[in-house]
This record gives structure tokens, sequence and C-alpha cells, in this order.
């Protein structure tokens, strides 16, 4: 065979030999995004996402998107641009996930036993479908940083508040109130955590009085725009041939 | 010759990933917690832990132990190490093999942080609650927001039972009876699995088309908007529409279903009480100190003036949680760990009763491998060669009084 002849001898040969590619592309892909946004997400986001009781309604809402969002813009600029394929987001958050599930399973409890119902991973897939479906729809980066990077912002809190709700139910408990996350966080003993590290209810959003949650899942959607632009651009960066032909 | 070379050299290729991997697999518990590896002048000169008691050495699964004392907050805490200003008791275990069920200082709650003040003496108490059996070493141990754990003594403690037995029954606010141990793991469990699916089948969808290789050559030759056809974007639409609407009727039944609720309680706890220490009558100074190295001994020249009305002797020289005593004054009878209590460690050059009004200047010699093994003669290595510690005298109706010590230390080498 010389090398102008083909490597396949049909069509068929064709579309199966481009069908393995396709399965091995999307597992080598699923698996670096896994390691790779894991690893940010735990260095940026660590300690909002690993316990439930520094799951609040100020720094975590605000912290949480803004640091999530950066793989999934960049991932979504090589999926789209270069295949019009729209799962960048969604492929990043179930890697995230399953590596984030892995790790609380078999680190934080099997390890270190801490039970699974306090150190559970963050809820980041409503935002992440919205955000495909919103590039998908408008063909525009422009239009998916403002529009999907607000909702990114926006939905995480409600997306989560099923899950923690039942852990912000108050208890009374040796004369101090507090609620139940704030009881796993004093029953189940973090020695290199101690309760000032712990960052919770800080800000001067005070004249919100109760209802601080939607305006710090707006800051949050407002500064996932921005960072959205970033990281696209980076994915964009990243995306170029050039370093191929270069070689 | 060179195919047993070859053989040679892929065997001992094997033999050198068998290794690698059994050492991957072998992971033997941790059972300190680096208490040794402490700079010695941050155990001598920060926080005295003292009158320490764990109330069991063994404990069932679900039984309580406490650990109760005092802690001195140093009058001359080094200028390295942040202020107490916010501060943590914490208790130095590997993970969560107890829970805490309860802390005070000073009779006062404190899951919170708590500012704590230079020179003065708390009570503290922990309780702890068995969750995981196993050999564990319990420490005392404060944090402090900007100087870090400052971990004090520790003693082994066995915890008996299944840890499947562990049950951590919680009552809230409004009324329920929960274990906190297993709750709301069905419903995190659900949620995170439900939205685990859903990308899933948003991920199926695109996947179940061909992908790289034909819509990279559609996106080249300028047929990119051919890739996304009307049932693409009604199914998107239909994904964007459902997520959107399940989050609102999620967060709207668990409103529901949970009416009340509070955010995470946070906050520093001022005004801690102090315990009120009666007034010293023996007046004590360090005329020097040095560190014997070869000899694992510290000497110390003492002038102590007994301005009291009763003749005391000294009893003990407590440093980092290592206790010197003078057995023919003191004994320990609370059970102090033993690698930490150097029962005969003290010697004193004349410790016969000073009798009130009277002034003596004695050499002091506190030796022990704790020395060693605890590195506390590190402390020559450290940026403030400063010792200190407490030193307890008895008078002759058993009564203690506490003094402290903050002296330079000179080491000698020969």
């Amino acid at each position: 065979m010389s090398a102008s002849q083909s490597a396949v001898r049909s069509r068929a040969e064709a579309v199966k030999a481009s069908r393995t590619f396709d399965w091995l592309i999307c597992f080598t892909l699923f698996f670096v995004v896994l390691g790779g946004y894991h690893i940010h997400y735990m260095l940026t986001g660590g300690d909002w996402d690993f316990w439930t009781d520094w799951k609040d309604r100020r720094l975590w809402v605000t912290v949480a998107p803004i640091v999530a969002i950066t793989f999934p813009a960049a991932v979504q600029a090589m999926l789209w641009w270069r295949y019009r394929l729209p799962f960048g987001a969604v492929l990043c958050i179930l890697g995230l996930l399953l590596g984030e599930w892995i790790n609380r399973y078999l680190n934080f409890w099997g390890w270190t036993y801490f039970p699974v119902n306090f150190v559970f991973p963050s809820n980041l897939m409503p935002g992440a479908i919205v955000l495909d479906v919103i590039l998908m729809l408008s063909n525009s980066m422009v239009l998916t940083a403002v529009l999907g990077g607000l909702s990114f912002g926006l939905l995480f809190y409600p997306g989560n508040w099923p899950i923690i709700a039942p852990l912000h139910v108050p208890v009374e408990y040796n004369g101090m109130m507090m609620t139940l996350a704030d009881l796993q966080g004093y029953h189940y003993v973090r020695t290199g955590t101690p309760e000032y590290i712990r960052m919770v209810e800080k800000g001067t959003l005070r004249t919100f009085g109760k209802d601080v949650a939607p305006v710090s899942a707006f800051f949050s959607g407002f500064m996932s725009i921005l960072i959205y632009f970033i990281w696209h651009f980076f994915g964009q960066w990243f995306n170029k041939t050039d370093f191929v032909k270069s070689a | 010759m060179k195919l047993l070379k070859d053989k040679v050299a892929k065997l001992s290729f094997v033999a050198l990933l068998a290794t690698v991997t059994a050492s991957m697999f072998y992971t033997p518990t941790a059972a300190a917690h680096g208490e040794k590896s402490q700079a010695a002048f941050m155990r001598m000169r920060t926080i005295h832990w003292f009158d320490l008691n764990w109330s069991k050495e063994e404990v069932p699964v679900n039984d309580t132990m406490t650990i109760s004392g005092k802690f001195f907050v140093f009058s001359g805490w080094p200028e390295t190490v942040d202020k107490p200003e916010i501060s943590f008791l914490n208790i130095g275990i590997p993970g969560p093999v107890f829970i805490r069920a309860g802390s005070w200082i000073g009779g006062q709650l404190v899951p919170r942080s708590v500012s704590l003040e230079l020179g003065e003496t708390y009570d503290f108490k922990v309780l702890l609650k068995a969750r995981r059996p196993g050999d564990w070493h319990v420490h005392t141990m404060l944090n402090v927001k900007g100087g870090g754990p400052i971990i004090g003594p520790g003693k082994w403690v066995t915890v008996t039972g299944s840890m499947k037995d562990f049950k951590n029954p919680i009552t809230t606010l409004t009324g329920e009876t929960i274990d906190l141990e297993t709750y709301n793991l069905d419903n995190t469990y659900f949620w995170h699995a439900f939205w685990y699916a859903l990308g899933l089948a948003w991920m199926g969808y695109w996947m179940k088309k061909p992908m790289f290789v034909p819509r990279s050559i559609a996106v080249e030759s300028g047929k990119a908007d051919s890739l996304i056809s009307s049932t693409d974007r009604k199914v998107a639409m239909g994904f964007a529409a459902g997520t959107i609407a399940i989050v609102a009727m999620s967060m709207s039944t668990t409103n529901e279903k949970f009416p009340v609720t509070t955010p995470l309680q946070a906050g520093l706890l001022r005004g801690i009480k102090s315990i009120e220490m009666p007034v010293t009558s023996v007046a004590v100074k360090v005329e020097d100190a040095t560190y014997r190295v070869p000899g694992r001994a510290m000497q110390m020249t003492l002038t102590i003036t007994n301005n009291g009305d009763s003749a005391v002797r000294l009893g003990e020289f407590n440093t980092a949680g290592v206790r010197f005593l003078d057995s023919n004054v003191a004994q320990d009878e609370t059970g102090y760990p033993d690698d930490l209590l150097a029962e005969e460690g003290l010697t004193v050059s004349d410790n016969s009763p000073l009798a009130p009004g009277q002034s003596r200047t004695v050499q002091v010699t506190a030796s022990d491998a704790a020395w060693e093994v605890y590195r506390l003669a590190d402390l020559i290595y450290d940026p403030d060669s400063r010792f200190a510690g407490l030193l307890f005298f008895y008078d002759e109706a058993g009564k203690r009084q506490l003094i402290t010590i903050d002296a330079p230390l000179i080491p000698t080498f020969i």
C-alpha cells in the first residue's frame, strides 16, 4: 500500500474506523478533562465543595460557579468551533462529578470515615446543560457568555437546594442553635480544618436581610460571564493546529 | 550470554514493577500526628497543658469519654506566631474515629472559634463519642489562626465494637429525630444520580451520531450549519426547558417539605471565662539555663524566694507536655502517658523545704530521653532560642503553686 492509497477499502470500513476513532477520542477526552478539571476545581473551590458546613448562601454560591465555568468554556470552544458538538460543558461536569464521587467515596469515606452525607460534591449539571443548549442555539460566544454564564451562576443554588436544604434545618445543641450541617462540621472532627478557616457568611450583603442567596447568585453569574470569555479564548487558543503544523 | 543478560534485565524490570506496585498498595495506618515535628519553641512557649485527664483508656462504640484539664496561654508568646485572638479548641485524632459530642472552655460550649488572652489560664473539657474501632492516639489541640495547630499531649485510647453499630441521633427544632450518620443520604444519591443521568442523556444524544472526523470535514468545508438539524434544536430546547422546570419545581417542593431552614452559623466567641489563679507566694528567677546535648538534660540555675507562710519544695517542671517530677515531692496519679512522664526526671541540688522568707539558689536538672524522643532538643535550632515551662511547688499541706519561667537557653556540645 502506497502513501497515496486509502487505509480503508470501503465506505463501511471508513464509517467503522471513524466511529472507533470517535469512541477513542471521547474516552480519552473524558478522562483528561476529568483529571485536569478535578485538580483545578479542588484547588480553587476545594473546601466549599468538600464539606456541607461550607455550603452557605453567600460565598459558596459566589465562588463555586465562577471557578467551575472555566473548563466547560474551554472545552466548549474546542468541540463547538471545530466539530459543532454542543456537549463540552456537560462532558466536563460528567467528568468532574465522576472524579469527585470516586474521591469522596474512596478517600473521604473509605479511608478517613467522613460520612458521605457530609462530603458530597456540589451539583453543577443544570447550569452545564443550559450552557450547552445556549451555545448550540445561538452559535455565538458572546450570547453564550452573557446568557449561559449568567444562567450557570443563577441555577447553581436552586439546583443544589433540594440536596442541602435538609441539612439547614435548625437544631438546639447544648444551649446553642446551629444547623445540622454546622453540627456535622462540629461532630466529625477535622484536625486540619479548624472552624475559623471556614469562609461562610462573611461579607457586607447585610442590607438584603435574609435574601442574600439571589444577590450572591447574580454576582456569581456576572463574574461567570467574564470568566467564560477568558476560558473560551483559552480553549480556542489551545485548539489551534499551529502546533501540529510546526511539528 | 546475551540471552542470559536479556533475561536478567527483563526479570529485574518485572521485579521493579512488582515492588513499585506493592508499595502503592501498602497503606499502613497513620497513628501519630506529627507532634514531634512541630518546632520545639512552639510547644514550649505557646499553650501549656496541665492537669490533663483522659477519662477512659478503652471505650466501646457509641460510648463516651472526656478529656479535661487546663491550659495556660503563655505570657511570653513568641513573636513569630500569631496571638491566639482567633483560636479553636480541637482534638487531635486520625479523622472522625470519635465524634466531638461537646467541647467547653470555662464552662461555655465552644463549637466556634474563640478569642483567648495571653497570661490567662482556662479549664476545658472535650466530650468524645466512640465511632470507629481501633487504637487511637488522642491529643489535646488548639488551632491558632496564623499559628497553626498547637498540639498537646496525646494518649492511646482503644475503641472496641463495630462501626456499623454507631448511631448519632439528633432531634431538630422542628421535632424530628434523625441519625446524623446517614441522614439525607438517599436524597443526595437520588438527586446526583438524576442529574448525572440527564447529563448522560444529553451526551448520548450527540454521541449516537458520527462525531469527530465527518463533522470536522464538514466544518472545514464551510458546511457547519448543516450539522445541526431542526430536530436537534427541538431536543436542545426540550433539555433546557426541562432543566429549568425541574430546578424550579424541585426547589419549590423542597421549600414545602422543609419550611424552616436557617443559614449556617458562624462567628467568634469572645469573653471566654478564665480561671482565677491563686496569688503565688513563690518567686523564681532564672539565673542561667543550658541544654547539654550529649546528656539529654537541661540544667537551670534558679533563685527561689519563698514569700509565703509555709515551706515549699519544687515538685515538677512541665514543658511541652513533658512532665519531669521529683518523686520525693510529687507523683502522678492521673495515668498520664508514660512517654511524656519522667517520674524521676527532676533533680534539684537542694530540695529541702524552703522556709518562709528564705531565698536559695539551686541547680535544677531535667533529664530524660523525652528531650530527644520528642525532639525538644531541636530548640537549639529554633529562631528564638528560649525555653519556657511551668514549675510546680508544693507546701507542707500539699497545696500546689504554679510558676511560669521563660529564659534564654544555651546549648553545650561537650
